[in-house]
Order: C-alpha cells, then structure tokens, then sequence
C-alpha cells in the first residue's frame, strides 16, 4: 500500500533540524529508523506534510559512556548498536536486554532507543530499563535545551512531554549504583517476535542498604515505575520473603487494560510473575 | 541400471532461480498500459448498500475504472453460485469489497477510493454460528434456493444452511446401548488464515475482440478458466489463464477468487491490463480464509475398548460465501471417524453462513478441524474405560479389511495406520517412563492418528504431455502449480528413471497456460504427484512407444525387441542395433534420406478409478482415491505460573506408499508441523460484535515465527505401496499438519492434567484451564 504524499527533509546538523522545526512544527514528523512512523503513515494514523530524517546528522550517531558521566546515547543510535555495546551489556543490563528483546533483528538494524521512546507506546519496551536507571532525556528547541527525567516523560498513550518544536537529542543513564544489577523479562504471546503483553524491568542494589527499582510496560497507559517495590525490601524476612512482597504490591501499581493481545486479569497475573522471576535473576536466586 | 533418482533426495530442480530471485511470480509481471486496482471495503458486516457515490472518484485525473457490484451482476462459486465480486444490494462482511478503482499508479488508485461514498443501513448480522442456525436467524442469502449448486450439495432453503451432509450406518441408538461408556463433548477452532507469503495476485485483460487474458496467483488454471467461462457466460477458448510460481497456496488459492474482477475492470478500461496485489490486511478480511469449526461428538465403547457408536455434529462457519466450505462440510462428514472402524455412525456435518470473512479451503480441507475433536474424543474415551490411548487406537485402527464410515472395505494395499502409531510410539518414548518435571515446567506426550483422502470429483483427471527435443533431452508440460511442494522435481525423477536418462536432460515447464497446458482438474487434494505421476509416466509410455515404432523400420528390429536408455533407442545385445533418441525427435531418417515418423509429442492422461457418488441419505460410497494414513506425536513442556506450553518435540508417520524424494517429503512434514504448531498455539480470528476483525494483521494474528519450532522434528515414512499409484505413491501435502492440534492438546493433559476444547491453546487460554482446575482442587 502506497504512503500518503510528503515532503521528505534531510538535515545535516543541529542547528538546521531546530530551525526546520521552528518553522513547522506540529507538520513535521522527525524519523529516525522509521519502523513505527512509517507503518502509522501507511495506516493513515498519521499524516504529516513534513517527514524530517535525522540519520543524517552526525551529532546524533554518539554512544558514549566514561565514569564520570555514565552513558549517553544519541537519537540516531539504533538497537542493534546498544546491543553490540559491551558497557551497556555489563553495566546497563536491563537496557540491553529490552533491546535484545525489541521486535527482530532486522527492525533493530533501524529502529533506535529514542525512536522507540518519542513512539510512547505504553509496550515501548526500553522504557521500563530506562526508568530503572533513572535515565533523563535531552530535549531541545530553538528556545534552548532542558533535561527531563525520564519519570515526566511519558503523558499518554503515544504522548510525550516534548513540545512540537522540540526534539530528544540524546538520552543520558547516570551509572547505576555499585554492584547494581539490572535485566529486563518480557511476556509475549509467542516465543518470536512480538509485542509485549507485559514487560518488567527490575534494577537490584545492595552495599549496605537495597536498591530495587521495577518499572513495567502494557500495564497502564505509560509505562511504569512502582515505587512500593523498594519499602517491599526495607522491611524484615527473608529474600524470598520480600520479593513475594514485592510481586503482591505490583496490582496496585499498575492498571492493565483488555485488548486484543489478552485480558487485563492475565496481564495483573503475569506482571506479578514477571516480577519474581526478574528479582529472583538479579539476587541470585536461580 | 545406470540411472535412479526414485527414491533419492534430488535437490529441487527450481531451487536456482527460487534463491537467486529469477523465479517469475505474478507479482513480477508488468505489461505496457498496465492499471493497478484499489479497494472500498465495507465497515459493517451486515448492510443494505442504499447509494454509492463514485462522481468524484471518477473525476480524479488518472483513474481509467470504477466499478461498483450493481454493474457486475455475475455469479461465481464452485460448488454454489452465491457470489459476485463486488457486494451487490447488501455488504455480508467486514472487509467485503464494494467498489474497485483502476488507475495509472496505485497512489491515483488509493486516493479515488477515499473519494467513493457510500451509505448504508446496517442489518442485523449473524455473528455466532450456532445462533446462525436458528429460527429467524438474520438470513445471509434470503435468495439461497434460486442459487446454482453442484448436484451433491444439500441447501436448506429459508436458513442459512447452505449444505447438510448426512451419514447413516448401521443403528447408532442400538450401537450406545451396546457401549459400557459413552461420552459427550463439545470442541471448538476459530477461523484462521492461511497465510501464505505471496497475497492474492492477479492481473487480467478483456481486449474488445473478446479476448480475456488472466496472469494470476491461483492454484488451479483450469478451474480459473471453467469458472470465469461459467460466471462470465464466455466461452472457454476465448479465455487464456497463465500461472507463473506460487508463493504459496495452501488451499487458499484454489477455485476462483479476484481474476473476474480485474477482468471486468479492464473490460470497462478499454481493455487496458488490471494488476490487483491483495494487501496483507485485505488478505485476511476482504479475501478467503479458513472456515470456523464446531463439533459436538458422541461416542461409546465397550470395556474392552471396541467402539460401538459414534454420532457426529459438525458445524462449519462458512462466512458470507459457501466457496470451498460445502465441500469441506461433506469431506469431513465422509471422513468423520478418523482412521478407525466403528459399526454404527450418524453424521451430521452443516455449512452455515454468516457474516464473517468467507471461508475456503485450507490445507487439510477440514481434516485439521474435525481430527482435533475425533482425537481429543479418542483420548477421553480411552480415559473414560481405563485403557492407554494408544491400546485403543490400535484396537479400533482401520486397517485392511476393516470397513470405513461409508462402506468401503480397507484393500489390502490401502495403507497402515496401526504401524504409523506405533512408529510414532517408539519415536517419541510412549510409555517409557520421564520425568514429570523440569526446570519447574511441566513435560508430557500425546499422541493422535489421522487420514485423509483427496476430495475430487469422482472422474477427476490429469494429463501430461512429454516432448521429445533434438538433442535427445525431454520437456514434460503438466497443469499441477508449483506453490513450493516440489512436484516437478519429484516428476522429474520418474521420467529420467523410466527413460534411463540423466535428470539434468530433463526439463519442467515451470510456467502453466491454459492455452498450451495439458488439462488437470485442480492442484489440490495432496492429488499432484498421485494424478500427475499417473498421467506422466503414460505420456513416458507413449514416448517410448512413438520411438519404438520409428526406430523399428529404422533397425529392422520388430518393435517389442526395443529398449529405451541412455538417450538411445536399441535392441538388447545387439549393439549394431542402436538409434540415439536425438535423431527420432523430429523424424527419422532412412539410408536413402527419405524420412519416417514425426515430431515425437508423448501424451499421457489419468482418470480417478473406481469412485462413486454418494447416497444422499446415508452417504455411502467409494469417495476416497487413496488415503494416506498417519500419526503424529507431541512432546510439551508446560509453564504451570503463565499457561506457556513450548513443543519440544513432534514426531510424524505417514503410510506415503513410496517415498519418492525423502529430501521434499521431509520439507512438507516439517513445514506442516511448523504450521499446524502456529494454528494450535496461537492463530486465530478475533472478531468484535459486530463482526469487525480486530487483528487483521501480523502485528495481532500471530504465525510460528523459528524461535517456536520445536528443537527436534522426527519424520518416518512407511511404505506400503498402492497398488494403483505411480510408484506406490500417496499424496503427503496436507497430511503432516492435520493432527498437530490433538497431539498437542493431548500432551498438555498427561503433562499439566487440564483438557482443554479450544483453538488456539494460547498461553491465556491454558493458564486459565490450569486455574480452574487449581480451584477445584483447593475446593475439593
């Protein structure tokens, strides 16, 4: 099926992407691999005068880490460049396995980390690893640029915190915690390629004091950090103690909805699995 | 000898072309002035159409065509008239196409048919197909009784039952009393698609001489041709249907399907070629898909396991259109025991309309469908009187001289389905103890047996023509589409065998054309290398004897001292007496260079032996040409916390009769496994009320992709050959993804102990059986 007219922009800096933006703004859709804006044009969701492609721009290839400054990763960086990264393997765990987990190999070849978040589906699937690592997203616009942590992020389904002249530059991971481990689960309804029906991604600290963050996605209209999972361990008993504590206050913070892909009931269920299991990988439990 | 390729794994003689991308498909193909169609799908299931509106779209420069149904009063069907290719006073799906424009590019195309308006009044649809069956049922076709329809298809006038198939045999009320046990059940299959990469393609051309010319993506050139000549009311000889490649059929392009559209449209475009590429969403709403399934079975055995009585009702959600599905509805009611004797049978098996996409035919033409409740039915009943499922499959198993739900007495060459379970037994470790768990998931094995026979017209035909070159090589044309199975190469091999020739001097025309094509009913029905193989070594046979004949008055030999091999005509230890094919091909020639004989063209032709109608009443008779018998057995892994159940091993035995290339069959028997594991777990339609499908897409509807292919795949042939084949040949296309669905349903109960009744049996849908049955167990 043929896509709708459009324009097609190729800028080659910054700068030219600011002013393009400056002047169309809500006409302009900016596309990085492509692999959700194209599928929404041919689907006549959406229908933009303007498709801005960023590939072009050299300042948003950067995948930088040093231990000052953690993890930068640009806005034409794709999946299949954070997967190949041996720092984000050892140190980011929970974003290099959503990444792993996004799609398929071929879409990965495209799609990227900041596509994949300004997209906001509530299933992004690097979005619970970003939320686990505190991550905080650069935006900017003519009027300059501001940093949003990645909790203020996600509005909507599909909304975003970014205005219509701005666009995300790059997003930063401050470096976890000492001996801090992170992976991220992801429910489909096949063991190939598919949409997630419930992602969970869980961050696991310990030098004296825990440390453990989980943030899931499918399960409410953006994704979701839940902060109970963190008093879960401040208390008394065992390990597996609290992480059974942790899994009984996953239903209050999540509000799953029924949909196509399954119902809201086996989305609770498996968000609470989800959940054991990625803190029983990351505390050694087996 | 010094030639044989039976029974060898010859690699594909189109792998070639397949994997550079030469290989010509439909969708290749451009010609000079060529239009390209869009479609204006209905919204609403059930509508009267109260205007179309198509002044704009007309007006849009670029557009050649618009066509709306009132102006394409023409009726089409295979076995019932019921269908026009646009929906013509009332819309009778979501997806149903209500006007087509053609243009010069496909964006002109697009943005006409968004310009179309069309006001409807919505109807109350019949979205439930057991509430389809009621009295005062919203009627799909209120004018069924004045439609056309093949002599064996039964409508009932006033509902929506477009064909009640019944079978009678022996007293099945005397047949339960006899029985120590008798159980009752309820199973269930969802529609589905069937999927195949390349989507319905089809280009057509109706030049003002009259002239019609169809290219297009259809498994069967001649029914193409019969079908637009019936529907159309011109003649056959005016009509010319090309098939290229298929990227694959699976049933769902047999019959007719878009080819009168984009004919007509080129008739209003001034005979301009039409080019219509179905997209994938339009595949799975607007085109055919696989009809939905319901079966209430009853069976009762004795104690010491002999069946005594078995009474079918099947149910087929046909959709809007009969198409295949009658059809369907009577193979399945034929076959409704499954692979086993029982002495007193009633079957019921109903075609019912409803305003769901329409249904046609699927690889396994309904078997898949009603073997997952017969085999379902065999396990629970094997339960119900404490026997293992496989001692009560042997039991009852039909092997030779035992007699069929129609009345047909097993031969002795018909195949053995007691040996395919017991191969399948030995190869997944039936019986043999295992653990129950591992890694905290749960493993089990299940077993079910199967059969099919094709579903032909009972004088169904084939015909091959065989041509001998100049330099000796030979060109075999035949009408079986190649979609990916591999009949041409396995063709191939029969006749450098019977010609004792090298296979490289062997060519298949890879392209079919009505016009030049030898004649062959349909591709369908696991029929290709039975029919064709039967046609093909006559048309050798007629070869030879041409040959023979010439190089007789050549030789001075009498004709019956002459052998064909290596290329040469000769007479046994006579080595004076020898004659290379290459100087016969044309003619031969005497000393004296006058010549003798002619162009050497072998033609050969196979007619169905020895089947019958069937009763009306009681549905006896001889339908079936041969069956292939078989048994597949499933080895699960269940994950008790989420309802995943992962394959991890599926074994398969087919009686194939002759395994003509072991390279192929494997291909087909692990590509059905492939399949039929995708239709068990995860495929199905999901519809709203009011009958729009709500995952028209792979995104929602989900397919095997390689990470859910089981880890090992075990295939054994058997071989009992069939006395009438070409080899001992049995069809094998359809068989190895009948009975995935019952073997995995069956391993998931001796794994996890929940019986479930319902495709797919999706990780949902499992996890909740798993908590019923925890429930029961804290109540208990």
């Amino acid at each position: 099926m043929p896509l709708p007219e459009f324009d097609y922009i190729r800028p080659k800096s910054v700068e030219e992407l600011v002013s393009i933006l400056a002047k169309h703004g809500s006409e302009a859709k900016l596309m990085a691999g492509g692999t959700d804006l194209l599928v929404l044009m041919r689907d006549r969701l959406v229908r933009p005068r303007y498709v801005v492609d960023i590939k072009g721009i050299g300042e948003l290839q950067g995948l930088s880490w040093d231990e000052g400054r953690g993890l930068t990763i640009g806005a034409a960086v794709t999946l299949n460049e954070i997967i190949a990264s041996e720092v984000i393997r050892e140190r980011f765990g929970a974003l290099w396995s959503a990444a792993s987990e996004l799609a398929d190999p071929t879409v990965r070849n495209r799609a990227t980390l900041v596509g994949n978040i300004c997209n906001a589906s509530p299933a992004a699937d690097t979005a619970p690893a970003l939320l686990v690592h505190n991550a905080e997203v650069e935006a900017v616009s003519a009027k300059g640029s501001r940093k949003i942590p990645i909790e203020d992020f996600f509005k909507g389904v599909k909304r975003t915190a970014l205005g219509p002249d701005e666009f995300v530059k790059a997003v930063h991971l401050p470096n976890p915690p000492d001996g801090a481990k992170s992976w991220y689960l992801k429910w489909k309804r096949t063991w190939g390629e598919d949409l997630a029906l419930v992602g969970v991604a869980g961050l696991v600290a310990n030098s004296g004091k825990w440390i453990v963050r989980v943030a899931l996605s499918s399960v409410a209209p953006t994704p979701v950090l839940v902060a109970e999972i963190q008093n879960a361990f401040e208390g008394g008993g065992t390990l597996e103690e609290k992480i059974e504590k942790a899994a009984a206050s996953i239903p209050g913070g999540i509000c799953p909805i029924t949909d196509v892909r399954c119902n809201a009931e086996y989305r609770t269920h498996v968000a609470a699995i989800l959940t054991k299991r990625v803190l029983r990988k990351l505390l050694g439990l087996g | 000898m010094k030639y044989s390729y039976m029974g060898k794994g010859v690699p594909r003689i189109d792998a070639f072309e397949k994997v550079t991308g030469t290989a010509l498909y439909t969708g290749d193909l451009r010609f000079p002035g060529m239009l390209y169609t869009k479609l204006l799908k209905s919204p609403l299931g059930h509508a009267r159409i109260v205007n179309i509106d198509t002044g704009e779209a007309e007006k849009l420069p670029g557009v050649r065509a618009v066509l709306i149904g009132k102006e394409a009063p023409y009726k089409f069907g295979i076995y019932m008239g019921d269908k026009t290719v646009l929906a013509s006073g009332k819309v009778r799906h979501v997806g149903e196409p209500v006007a087509a424009v053609a243009a010069d590019t496909e964006e002109i195309a697009e943005r006409a048919v968004e310009l179309i308006k069309v006001e409807y009044e919505e109807l109350p649809g019949a979205f439930d197909v057991l509430k389809a069956m009621e009295d005062g049922a919203p009627l799909v076709h209120e004018n069924m009784s004045e439609y056309r329809h093949a002599p064996f298809i039964y409508p009932k006038s006033g509902t929506n039952i477009a064909n009640h198939f019944k079978l009678r045999k022996g007293d099945v009320e005397r047949g339960f009393k006899e029985a120590d046990v008798v159980i009752e059940n309820e199973f269930y299959q969802p529609q589905v698609q069937n999927v195949q990469m390349e989507t319905h393609t089809s280009i057509g051309q109706w030049l003002p001489n009259g002239q019609i010319n169809i290219w297009t993506s259809a498994q069967s050139p001649f029914a193409v041709r019969h079908l637009l000549s019936v529907g159309l009311g011109v003649p056959l000889h005016k009509i010319n249907v090309v098939v290229p490649y298929l990227g694959g059929g699976f049933g769902g392009k047999a019959g007719l399907h878009w080819e009168p559209l984009v004919v007509l449209l080129s008739k209003k475009a001034g005979g301009r070629p039409v080019r219509l590429v179905m997209t994938r969403e339009e595949q799975f709403y607007t085109t055919a898909v696989r009809q939905g399934f319901y079966a209430r079975i009853k069976t009762g055995a004795k104690r010491d396991g002999k069946i005594t009585a078995g009474a079918f009702f099947y149910v087929w959600d046909a959709g809007a259109y009969a198409d295949y599905g009658v059809n369907i509805t009577r193979a399945a009611g034929y076959s409704c025991t499954g692979p086993y004797e029982i002495p007193h049978i009633k079957c019921d098996s109903l075609t019912v309309y409803t305003n769901h996409p329409y249904g046609t035919a699927y690889r396994g033409f309904g078997h898949p469908e009603f073997h997952f409740a017969t085999e379902r039915q065999m396990d629970l009943l094997a339960r119900a009187i404490g026997m293992d499922p496989v001692e009560f499959r042997l039991k009852n198993a039909a092997v030779p001289g035992r007699i069929t739900a129609t009345g047909e007495k097993l031969r002795e060459d018909a195949g053995r389905v007691d040996e395919c379970i017991k191969a399948v037994v030995e190869a997944i470790g039936w019986g043999k103890k295992a653990p129950k768990e591992v890694n905290g998931k749960l493993r089990g094995k299940g077993i079910a047996a199967l059969w099919k026979a094709p579903a032909m017209p009972s004088s169904t035909s084939s015909s091959a023509i065989l041509k001998l070159n100049e330099d000796g090589s030979v060109t075999l044309s035949i009408s079986s589409t190649e979609m990916g199975q591999g009949t041409p190469t396995g063709l191939a091999q029969m006749v450098a065998d019977e010609l004792q020739m090298p296979i490289e001097k062997v060519k298949v025309v890879t392209k079919r054309e009505t016009d030049f094509s030898p004649y062959t009913w349909q591709t369908v029905a696991s029929r290709g290398l039975f029919m064709e193989g039967n046609a093909t070594l006559d048309a050798v046979r007629n070869l030879k004897e041409q040959v023979k004949t010439t190089a007789a008055e050549l030789l001075g030999v009498p004709k019956k001292e002459l052998e064909v091999a290596e290329e040469r005509v000769f007479a046994l230890g006579r080595p004076d007496k020898s004659i290379p094919l290459a100087k016969l091909a044309t003619a031969g020639i005497f000393p004296d260079g006058r010549g003798i004989g002619g162009p050497v063209l072998g033609y050969g032709y196979y007619t169905a032996e020895g089947l019958t109608n069937l009763d009306p009443e009681t549905g006896q008779g001889l339908p079936a040409l041969m069956w292939t018998f078989g048994a597949q057995g499933a080895e699960v892994e269940v994950d008790p916390e989420t309802g995943d159940v992962r394959v991890v091993k599926m074994a398969s035995a087919f009686d194939i009769g002759r395994a003509i290339n072991p390279l192929l069959l494997k291909g087909q028997v692990y590509g059905g496994i492939v399949q039929g594991i995708g239709s068990a777990l995860m495929e199905e339609f999901i519809f709203d009320e009011r009958g729009a499908l709500l995952n028209k897409n792979l995104t929602d509807y989900k397919i095997c992709r390689t990470q859910d292919i089981p880890e090992e795949m075990v295939f054994i042939p058997i071989e009992n050959p069939q006395r009438n084949a070409p080899h001992g040949v049995r069809g094998i296309g359809e068989h190895p993804r009948i009975s995935i669905e019952p073997a995995i349903a069956n391993a998931i109960y001796d794994a996890a102990g929940i019986d479930l009744f319902e495709i797919p049996m999706n990780r949902e849908r499992v996890w909740r059986a798993l908590r019923k049955k925890g429930e029961k167990r804290a109540f208990a």
